[in-house]
Order: structure tokens, then C-alpha cells, then sequence
């Protein structure tokens, strides 16, 4: 790929990404603010492919897009929230320290950014970022947190059931 | 790859994970009336997690992601007596109420796991995945009552500002993973620069958030007030131990690996939070008639004093002494603080529907003449208050000397008369309390009897804490033999 | 060749966004979807990282992730129709049956 069409490639995929993400934060009915999260996450799959990370573009888009957005779609129809609930927004003051704090966070580590300097990328074999090589990496080097991560989603099976349930 | 010894390094762990699943099957295949034993079965584990832990070999574990040292083993042996405790506390108090199921005690068990785990934790992403089992696991402890409003309220607030703070907690660990290449502890040696300390900081901030350090601390009074009882004292002994036990490390490793001025720029930051955490916990907590409340603003101002030791901990020449004071501090505080909820769970009112006027379900007047009523339980109270606020011969009195002392020891004067002074300050408070108890005349209806499991749970806490403020030599010697392995 | 540090600054924006999210929106769903923005802000700058010096750790690191906000979106929303059942409201200003008096 040409250095060029990367370049344009990045602003067709980070201007709609910024976008939808400012749609969630903008949208005052869930539905649609559900429907922006989807969409950053397509697009920041696209952003992943260019940073050449291809299986984890595809589980980007299965998992997030796919399975953990219907969650949030189902729980917003299930709760089938009438306008009222949707309502005005919070405390202005609250509302300006998020603005602020939001504010001073992206100054903090775009600076640290900055003063890290460019660094070029690094040419990479043609395994980066294949299910082999990442699979690999997942079964040796990251055994023990992969291995903590079945308890942790045994833990969030269970949580959710419990916490769901009508009646104990 | 991982060898036999990496697995039985971890033998606390998976002992806890196998009790969690052992408890949830029995609740398919035991059906019958009498749940007894699956309170019985949890401490049983406890105890095989805890007794596991002298057989663990001391060494690094999975190229460096965790360690199985003196310090995690004794994190593991306060988590699983924290455990055992609180569940002898669920016992009773779920009995009562009708709602002894399994899960409780399996999200329990899958909690202390997370805690042990993050004990051994040298590693921001492993710390991270066990951050979120612990915190899944007591969010779901928080909301498993289904009566009223309070329980899935708290677990709502603890939600909310639980995940945002992992949120914030995981950016600065990919920061900390572009400055250094890594995400071990390890690899801070030799590291510097803008992006390390933007990652740095907001590492610090997440797991502030976990401490309930001031100015993080918002969500600790509604969070432990809401949650049922037994759960909230589970979660003030054992996440305050796990989340402090890697914070140590944190510091620790910090001070170890990096070049730029640590010493002033982090003790600074550090020394700032303790005192906002010694002054605001201690300020908010006067005030409280609601005991619950007041104890949930105490562990905040307990979280604290247990910053001055870190603080002493991250300088050179008192390294040792602040570590081990760290440890006495957070074995000391768990033993305490389930015991005064073991007691405030039997004095809380029990509603059927426990929102109507639910405020004064634990106000202080709810204690007023106890010691003519149940002079023993009255004396256990007064003995959990007394240690609290750190007056001798109490277990608190043991570790806040020990955390002074190491104060001391580093030059840090302005925290030690910090300290002291609020220290002071919540004598008023908890005297409160033994003042209801001691010197009031009683007016409420006679109190419900103490299930006798909670009566154990009582009497084991408060013997402890009676022993180890006659003799601290054990724990103090056991603190100080227990050190990090970097 | 886009350089490194447009997507670490991508990321940073996204995270900045999702932070505000959560302090400036009141309904408890949305708050919880800008977590997920932070979590995937995290997860770019591990891929960038990653790509930058050519170690796919940083890959490894953000299936991880997704793995973890999986789990907390199952526990989350489950506390979530918890709280609706008992109050009927998920405005995170009207739950405060719990609050100093």
C-alpha cells in the first residue's frame, strides 16, 4: 500500500470515528447512541487494519460491534424507556469538571505525545498480527492472563445471572 | 512455558476458583433445606487456600507476570481470613433473611481469587484482569439482595465508577506499554520520560479510585451503606487488602526503576493524597449518627494511614519497616472491621420492605444501653471501635504505631502529626458508639439474638484483636519476614 | 506513511470524548457506552504501540480487553435492569436512596 493511500485511508476512517464518537456523547435517546457506538466501532476496525492488525479488526467488529452492542440494544428495549427518562442532563457543574478534567487529560498525554517525538514505523513480517502469530503469543507468553480471563468471564456469567434475577 | 512449580505457586488461587465451583454445583445437586454446609464448604476453602500458602514456592512465576513471595502469601492469608470471617458473618445474616444461596458464596470465593491473584500481580495487565474479577464478583455481592431500593443502588454507583476507573486504570497501562515496551512492573528500570509519567499518573489515579483515596473516594459511603452487610465487610477487608497490596508493588517498583526525581515528584503526590485521605475521611465521618456510614467514611480515613505507609515504603531507608507496616495495617483493619459489621449486622433494623424510613436502620441511638442488654456483644463493639481508632491494647493501636513508626523512620514529620491528629479526631467518633452502648439508657426493642454463627465471627474477631494488641510480636515478626521480592 | 503519533493522538481524542461522556451524560446506559469508548481508546493506543515497535504483545493485550469489557457489559447491564425493577429510573441523578443527611 502506498504511503499516500495510507494517509488517505487514515482520515476516510478517524474523521466519521471522532464523529459517531461525539454522536454517542451528543444523542440523548439510547437508541441512537447505541447506533453511533456501533458505527466508531467500524470504523476504528478500519483503523486496525491499517495498523495491520487484521484478526483483531474481525473480532472487533463480531464481538463489539456484533455481540456486545446487542446487549446494549436489548437492555435499552427492555427497559423500553419513555421520554421522560430520557430527560435533561446532569449538574452543570459536574457537567463542567467531566469538560474540563476531559479537557486537561487530552492536553496531559497529547503533550507526553508530542514530547516522545515521531517515531517511525517499523517494518513488519507478513504473520504481524495473524491468527497464528497472536494466537501464539496468547498460549505462551500471555498463559496466565489468558487462563485468569476464564475465571473472569465464569465470574461475569454468574454475576449476571444472580444480579438479574427476580427474586432470591 | 510454565513449569509444576509455576502451578503450585498458584495453588492459593486455584483452591479459592475450585471452592467457587464446587459451591455453585452444590447448589444443583444438594438441594435440601438446610444450607449449613455451603458456608461450612467456603471456609473450608479459605483454610486450604491458606494453608496452601507456606508450601508455595518463592519465585518469580510465568516470565515475571506474577511473583509468589512472603508479601503476596501474607496478602493471601488476610484475604482468606477476611473470606472465612465474612462468610461465617453470611451465615447468619442470609439465614435470617431467607436468601442463603450458593452463588453468594461462590461470587465469594471468585472475589477472594481475584484479590489473591492481584496480590501476585507484578504485571498491569494481569493486575488488570484481576481487578475486574475481584470487582465483578463484589458488585454482584452488592446487589444480591432483591428487597428494597439500597443493594442494586450501590452496586449501580459502584459500577459506574468501578469500571470508569479500570477505564482510566488500562489507558495508562498502554501508555505505561509505549514508554516501556511492556507491561511488567519490571519494566519501568531504566524507563523516563513525558509518556511513562502521563501513564504513571494515570495508573495512580485509577487505583486510587480502588483504595478509595480522597478525592476518588465518592462512591465508598453509598457503596458500603447499600450493600448487604456481610458483603460490605468482605469488601473493606479484602479489596482494600488486594487493591493496597498492589499499590505497593506499584510504588515499589516505581522508586526501584526510574531515573527522574521520584523521590520528591511521587512522595509529593502520594503525601498529598494521605493527608486529603486522613482529614476528609475523618471530617465526614464525625458527623454520622448512621454507623454504617460512619464505619464506610472510617475505612476511607484507614485508607489513609495506610498511604503514610506506602509513603514510608517507597523511601530507602525505611523500606522494610514501612512494607511490613503496610501489612500489619491491612491484617489488623480486616480482623477489625468484620467484626464491628459481624455486630452491626445484628443490631440493624429488619424490615419487611427495609426503604420505609430506612435511614435510622442503623443510627447510632439503635445502640443506646446495649451493654445492660447483651453486655457481651456491647464489649466486642467496644473492643472493634477502640481498635479503629487506634487506642491501645487494640490490634489498630499495633498497626498505626507500626505505620508512625515507619513514618518516622523516613523523615516524614508532617504526615506522622497529620496522622496523629486525625487519629485524634476519630477518637470522638467511635467513642460515640461505646458512649450509646455504655452510658445511655436503652430505648429501642430488645435486639434480635446474633445467629450463632455471627457470634463466632464476633468472638474469633475480637479475641484476635484483643491478642494481637497483648502481644504483636507474632504478627509484626510474621509482617517483617514477609518481604517483597521484586 | 502515517506516522505513529496521529493514532496514539486519534486514541487520545476518543478516550478525552469517552471521559467527558461519563461525567456530562445523566442516562445510565450511555454513560456506560462512553466506558466502552475509553476501553477502545486504550485498546488503539496498545495496537499503535504494538505496531510501532513491531512486538505484537500490545495485540495480545487488546483481545484481553475485549474479553474484559465483554464481562463487564454482561454484569453492568444486568445491574442496570436491576436498578429499573426496584426504582423505575435510570437517571444516575434521581438513584440517591443513598446519600449523606
Amino acid at each position: 500500500m502506498g504511503a499516500s493511500a495510507e494517509t488517505v485511508l487514515f482520515w476516510i476512517f478517524a474523521v466519521p470515528l471522532i464523529a459517531s464518537a461525539a454522536g454517542v456523547v451528543a444523542a440523548r435517546n439510547p437508541v441512537h447512541a447505541a447506533m453511533s457506538l456501533v458505527s466508531a466501532f467500524f470504523w476504528l476496525a478500519g483503523i486496525y487494519v491499517l495498523l495491520t492488525a487484521h484478526l483483531l479488526a474481525f473480532v472487533q467488529v463480531i464481538v463489539y460491534a456484533g455481540a456486545i452492542m446487542v446487549l446494549f440494544l436489548f437492555v435499552v428495549m427492555l427497559l423500553s424507556l419513555t421520554d421522560a427518562e430520557l430527560g435533561l442532563e446532569k449538574l452543570s457543574a459536574l457537567k463542567w469538571v467531566g469538560v474540563v478534567g476531559a479537557a486537561g487529560m487530552l492536553v496531559l498525554v497529547v503533550s507526553a505525545l508530542a514530547q516522545s517525538g515521531p517515531r517511525a514505523m517499523r517494518a513488519v513480517g507478513a504473520d504481524f498480527g495473524t491468527v497464528r502469530a497472536v494466537g501464539r503469543i496468547l498460549f505462551t507468553q500471555y498463559l496466565l492472563p489468558f487462563e485468569a480471563t476464564s475465571v473472569l468471564l465464569l465470574v461475569a456469567i454468574v454475576g449476571a445471572v444472580v444480579v438479574a434475577k427476580e427474586k432470591i | 512455558m510454565p513449569s509444576g512449580q509455576d502451578i503450585a505457586a498458584l495453588l492459593p488461587f486455584l483452591l479459592l476458583v475450585l471452592g467457587a465451583l464446587v459451591l455453585m454445583l452444590s447448589e444443583v445437586f444438594l438441594r435440601s433445606g438446610g444450607r449449613g454446609y455451603q458456608s461450612g464448604l467456603t471456609i473450608a476453602f479459605a483454610a486450604a487456600a491458606a494453608l496452601a500458602v507456606p508450601f508455595a514456592p518463592q519465585q518469580v512465576l510465568f516470565g515475571g507476570q506474577a511473583v509468589s513471595d512472603g508479601f503476596a502469601g501474607f496478602v493471601t492469608m488476610v484475604v482468606c481470613a477476611g473470606l472465612a470471617l465474612s462468610a461465617l458473618l453470611g451465615r447468619g445474616w442470609l439465614e435470617t433473611r431467607n436468601m442463603e444461596r450458593g452463588e453468594y458464596y461462590a461470587l465469594a470465593l471468585f472475589g477472594a481469587s481475584g484479590m489473591v491473584l492481584l496480590g501476585m500481580a507484578t504485571d498491569l495487565l494481569l493486575a488488570f484482569i484481576a481487578i475486574e474479577v475481584m470487582s465483578l464478583a463484589v458488585y454482584s455481592l452488592a446487589a444480591y439482595p432483591r428487597r428494597g431500593q439500597r443493594p442494586p443502588e450501590a452496586a449501580f454507583k459502584y459500577f459506574i465508577l468501578g469500571s470508569f476507573a479500570s477505564a482510566i486504570l488500562l489507558y495508562g497501562s498502554a501508555l505505561y506499554y509505549g514508554a516501556t515496551g511492556s507491561t511488567l512492573l519490571s519494566a519501568m528500570r531504566g524507563g523516563g520520560g513525558a509518556l511513562l509519567a502521563a501513564g504513571l499518573s494515570l495508573i495512580l489515579v485509577g487505583l486510587a479510585f480502588k483504595v478509595a483515596a480522597v478525592p476518588f473516594h465518592a462512591w465508598t459511603p453509598d457503596v458500603y451503606e447499600g450493600a448487604p452487610t456481610p458483603a460490605t465487610a468482605f469488601m473493606a477487608a479484602g479489596v482494600k487488602a488486594a487493591a493496597f497490596a498492589f499499590l505497593t508493588r506499584g510504588v515499589l517498583a516505581m522508586v526501584a526503576g526510574t531515573p527522574f526525581a521520584v523521590g520528591n515528584e511521587l512522595g509529593g503526590v502520594l503525601g498529598l493524597l494521605a493527608v486529603l485521605t486522613m482529614v476528609v475521611g475523618n471530617l465526614f465521618a464525625l458527623p454520622q449518627r448512621n454507623v454504617k456510614r460512619m464505619l464506610a467514611y472510617s475505612s476511607i480515613a484507614q485508607a489513609g494511614y495506610l498511604l503514610v505507609g506506602v509513603i514510608a515504603a517507597s523511601r530507602p531507608e525505611s523500606r522494610a519497616q514501612g512494607t511490613s507496616a503496610v501489612l500489619v495495617y491491612l491484617a489488623a483493619y480486616a480482623v477489625t472491621v468484620i467484626g464491628a459489621f459481624s455486630v452491626l449486622a445484628v443490631m440493624e433494623k429488619r424490615e419487611p420492605t427495609p426503604d420505609a424510613g430506612s435511614a435510622d436502620a442503623w443510627d447510632v441511638s439503635r445502640f443506646a444501653g446495649l451493654a445492660s442488654r447483651r453486655p457481651w456483644l456491647a464489649f466486642a463493639m467496644a473492643i472493634f471501635m477502640l481498635s479503629l481508632a487506634g487506642v491501645p491494647p487494640t490490634a489498630g493501636f499495633v498497626a498505626k504505631l507500626s505505620v508512625f513508626q515507619a513514618a518516622a523512620g523516613a523523615k516524614a514529620w508532617g504526615l506522622v502529626v497529620v496522622g496523629v491528629l486525625t487519629s485524634i479526631m476519630g477518637v470522638y467518633y467511635y467513642l460515640r458508639v461505646v458512649v450509646a452502648m455504655y452510658m445511655q439508657p436503652a430505648e429501642m426493642e430488645e435486639p434480635a439474638a446474633a445467629p450463632p454463627t455471627v457470634a463466632i465471627a464476633i468472638a474469633v474477631a475480637a479475641l484476635l484483636v484483643v491478642v494481637v494488641g497483648f502481644s504483636p510480636e507474632p504478627l509484626t515478626a510474621w509482617a517483617r519476614a514477609a518481604l517483597l521480592r521484586m | 506513511m502515517v506516522p505513529g503519533t496521529h493514532y496514539l493522538a486519534l486514541a487520545a481524542f476518543l478516550f478525552a470524548i469517552g471521559f467527558a461522556g461519563v461525567l456530562v451524560k445523566k442516562n445510565a446506559i450511555i454513560v456506560f457506552m462512553c466506558i466502552e469508548l475509553m476501553l477502545n481508546a486504550a485498546n488503539l493506543t496498545f495496537i499503535a504501540f504494538a505496531r510501532q515497535s513491531g512486538s505484537m504483545s500490545g495485540q495480545a493485550i487488546a483481545f484481553f480487553v475485549i474479553a474484559v469489557a465483554a464481562a463487564e457489559a454482561a454484569v453492568g447491564l444486568a445491574i442496570v435492569i436491576a436498578v429499573y425493577r426496584t426504582r423505575g429510573t435510570i437517571s444516575v441523578d434521581e438513584v440517591e436512596a443513598l446519600r449523606d443527611r
